[in-house]
């Protein structure tokens, strides 16, 4: 555990292997280069995207390595982190569905989809197979609204019209496909931080 | 009908719309050099003549803001664009973004140039970044390999840098302020007014900054092209131009659709959406996204502008428009609306994160059937006192519906409640 209120003293080391490293950096230096120089702070949200594209969800060390490229305090990087339902402080399954459930969709059955994904799964939201193929949320408007029910895949990929029947033909294309990143991470462990 | 005058949409049908080749076939990129010899301020007072009002939920008129931010002596000045998307029943931004990004830049650069504002931020919802923000981003690359953005823009000395950035999931950066502090790099929170983002000390890193909609910008090439009066005189007294209404719910053709401001919600159902489904008649109507309050069948034949809508006690908001049928139950309908704004309440506020929260677990227990008639009343009670009191529209924009669902679908709600 990093200590949260103090600027870490030294290096922080980083999360990421030699590959994700380079990937990141590429990243890193294109988001800061939108900012004038002395802004280069509000480069957060986007690293913190960037690291959790490449972990699968943000641990504890990410958001200290991420806070440390930025001269941001490890307090600050977790309020920021805390804040989004986008990052996701906790592991997700390999691939992480979420199900809109706002007025339109649920006028369009987003409920029943919602209890078919549960039942198709055999978890409820906000849990995660027990082979770490899938977890299972609900999302606020996506803006998919005419196109209801509307699900987003792993933070951006859309999937609209969607019924019983696509929601299992999705999850059964998912099973062999790539998914978010973290089971290539080492830490890959609960931090016991509720989300 | 009338031939339907299409304004932002009229390319949506061309193969891909979203190419620059298809903006240049259509006439796209000639009001940009137009406006590049005119005085700014001139284009100003343009936007001005042609009433356009903010597209984003208030309906602002942007000519009026940006002769605020015109007004400051302070600068670098800043034009930031609002491309959060997050109210619920709202989709008509990521329309533009995904279907006609170059009107989009166009009026954006035209619209930087009228501010002295050198440098932009469009900042999109985290969840649009494979779709609307890819599209986007190759739109603003396309612009400028052909020189309409970068130095010297076409010879005219103007210089402009434009940037997307995408939010993390956060309805709340949605309102101005808490977009502002976003893009800074924090946490959502919106910011006490005053000063406003318009003025010096309240805008992105307190610089003079006018945020604006997707849409508003959109509208920009046509405004400069056409001239203020024409775009004034598409639509009704005060709201001119078109608008995209972002149209679900139980109706027969869902979407995004262009109609003239001030169109009355069943011209836009019938004409537009081919009325109800099969098996549906309509029940209610929300009118601008989930915040509006909403409005009973009979209600449909009232105008979609800003001002009659303000009247009636509802708003025209963002121009998502949910029509809903006899199968909706608003008691339960109203719980699900209400159970959003509890998760996305900022809760800087007491009323705001208190008062959502108890909506939410009042309207909970009533739709469950363990209600009482008290709990009905203490709903439209708490929503009355959120009203007018907080730091952000946020808490407004949750007592509307409760308030308006109760009084104008109580039999819904007493159905399920004892005694
Ligand atoms: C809670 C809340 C959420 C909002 N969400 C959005 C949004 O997603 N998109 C938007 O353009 N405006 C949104 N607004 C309105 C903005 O605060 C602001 O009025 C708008 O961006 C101004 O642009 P315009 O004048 O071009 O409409 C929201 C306002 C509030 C209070
Ligand atoms: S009204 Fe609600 S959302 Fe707005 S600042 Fe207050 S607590 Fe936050
Ligand atoms: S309500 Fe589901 S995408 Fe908008």
């Amino acid at each position: 555990m990093i200590p949260l209120n103090t600027k870490p003293k030294g290096p922080v080391p980083s999360p990421f292997s030699a590959a994700q490293q380079a990937t990141f950096d590429a990243g890193f230096t294109k988001a800061v280069a939108k900012y004038p120089p002395e802004r280069s702070r509000a480069a957060l949200l986007p690293a913190l995207h960037l690291a959790q594209d490449l972990l699968g969800w943000l641990p504890e060390a990410a958001m200290a390595y991420v806070g440390s490229r930025l001269d941001i305090p490890p307090a600050r990087v977790r309020e920021v982190a805390t804040f989004y339902t986008m990052y996701k402080l906790k592991p997700q399954g390999r691939h992480h569905i979420e199900v809109c459930n706002s007025v339109s969709c649920w006028a369009m059955g987003s409920e029943d989809l919602i209890k078919h994904c549960e039942s198709k799964l055999g978890i409820h939201k906000g849990e995660i197979t027990a082979d770490g193929h899938f977890s299972l949320g609900e999302a606020a408007c996506l803006a998919g609204c005419g196109y209801a029910p509307a699900v987003l895949i792993n933070n951006y990929r859309y999937a609209e019209h969607m019924t019983a029947e696509k929601m299992d033909k999705l999850i059964e294309e998912l099973k062999s496909a790539p998914g978010n990143k973290m089971a290539d991470f080492p830490e890959n462990k609960d931090t016991g931080r509720a989300h | 009908m009338a031939e339907r005058i299409k304004i932002l949409s009229k390319d949506w049908d061309k193969p891909n719309s979203w190419s620059l080749e298809t903006y240049l076939a259509s006439g796209g990129y000639q009001s940009l050099p137009k406006a590049l010899k005119m005085q700014p301020q001139a284009i100003v007072d343009e936007v001005v003549k042609s009433n356009l009002r903010g597209r984003g939920g208030a309906g602002f008129p942007t000519g009026m803001k940006w002769n605020f931010v015109r007004k400051e002596t302070m600068t670098p000045k800043y034009l930031v664009i609002n491309a959060d998307e997050g109210e619920p029943a709202t989709f008509k931004d990521r329309a533009i973004l995904e279907w006609s990004p170059h009107m989009f830049i166009e009026g954006l650069i035209i619209g930087c140039f009228a501010l002295d504002c050198h440098l932009t931020y469009v900042y999109c919802r985290g969840e649009f970044r494979d779709g609307p923000i890819a599209r986007c981003q190759q739109a603003i690359d396309e612009a400028r390999a052909k020189g309409y953005i970068g130095k010297n823009i076409l010879g005219s000395g103007f210089d402009l840098d434009i940037h997307v950035v995408s939010g993390a999931g956060a309805y709340i950066c949605g309102e101005e302020t808490a977009l502002l502090e976003s893009l800074e790099g924090r946490k959502g929170y919106p910011r006490l007014k005053p000063p406003f983002p318009a003025n010096a000390g309240g805008g992105l890193w307190k610089s003079p900054t006018a945020v604006n909609n997707v849409e508003t910008l959109a509208n920009m090439p046509a405004i400069i092209e056409k001239g203020g009066e024409w775009f004034s005189s598409v639509g009704c007294a005060k709201n001119g131009g078109t608008r995209l209404f972002a149209v679900s719910g139980h109706v027969k053709k869902p979407g995004v659709y262009e109609a003239p401001m001030g169109i009355t919600f069943l011209d836009l159902l019938n004409d537009y959406c081919g009325g109800m489904r099969e098996g549906s008649t309509l029940k209610a109507i929300i009118p601008g996204g989930s915040s509006a309050a909403v409005m009973t069948a009979e209600e449909a034949v009232w105008a979609s502008d800003f001002d009659t809508l303000k009247a009636k006690k509802t708003m025209a908001g963002s121009g998502g428009v949910v029509y809903l049928d006899q199968n909706t139950n608003m008691a339960h309908a109203l719980a699900n609306v209400m159970r959003f704004y509890a998760h996305e309440s900022c809760g800087q506020c007491t009323p705001c994160r208190e008062g959502t929260g108890w909506l939410s677990k009042l309207l909970d227990k009533i739709v469950s059937g363990k209600g009482e008639k008290q709990d009905i009343d203490n709903v439209h009670q708490i929503s009355r006192q959120m009203e007018q009191k907080t730091i952000c529209a946020l808490a407004d924009g949750a007592a509307m519906p409760a308030k308006s669902f109760i009084e104008k679908f109580r039999a819904d709600f007493d159905a399920l409640v004892k005694g």
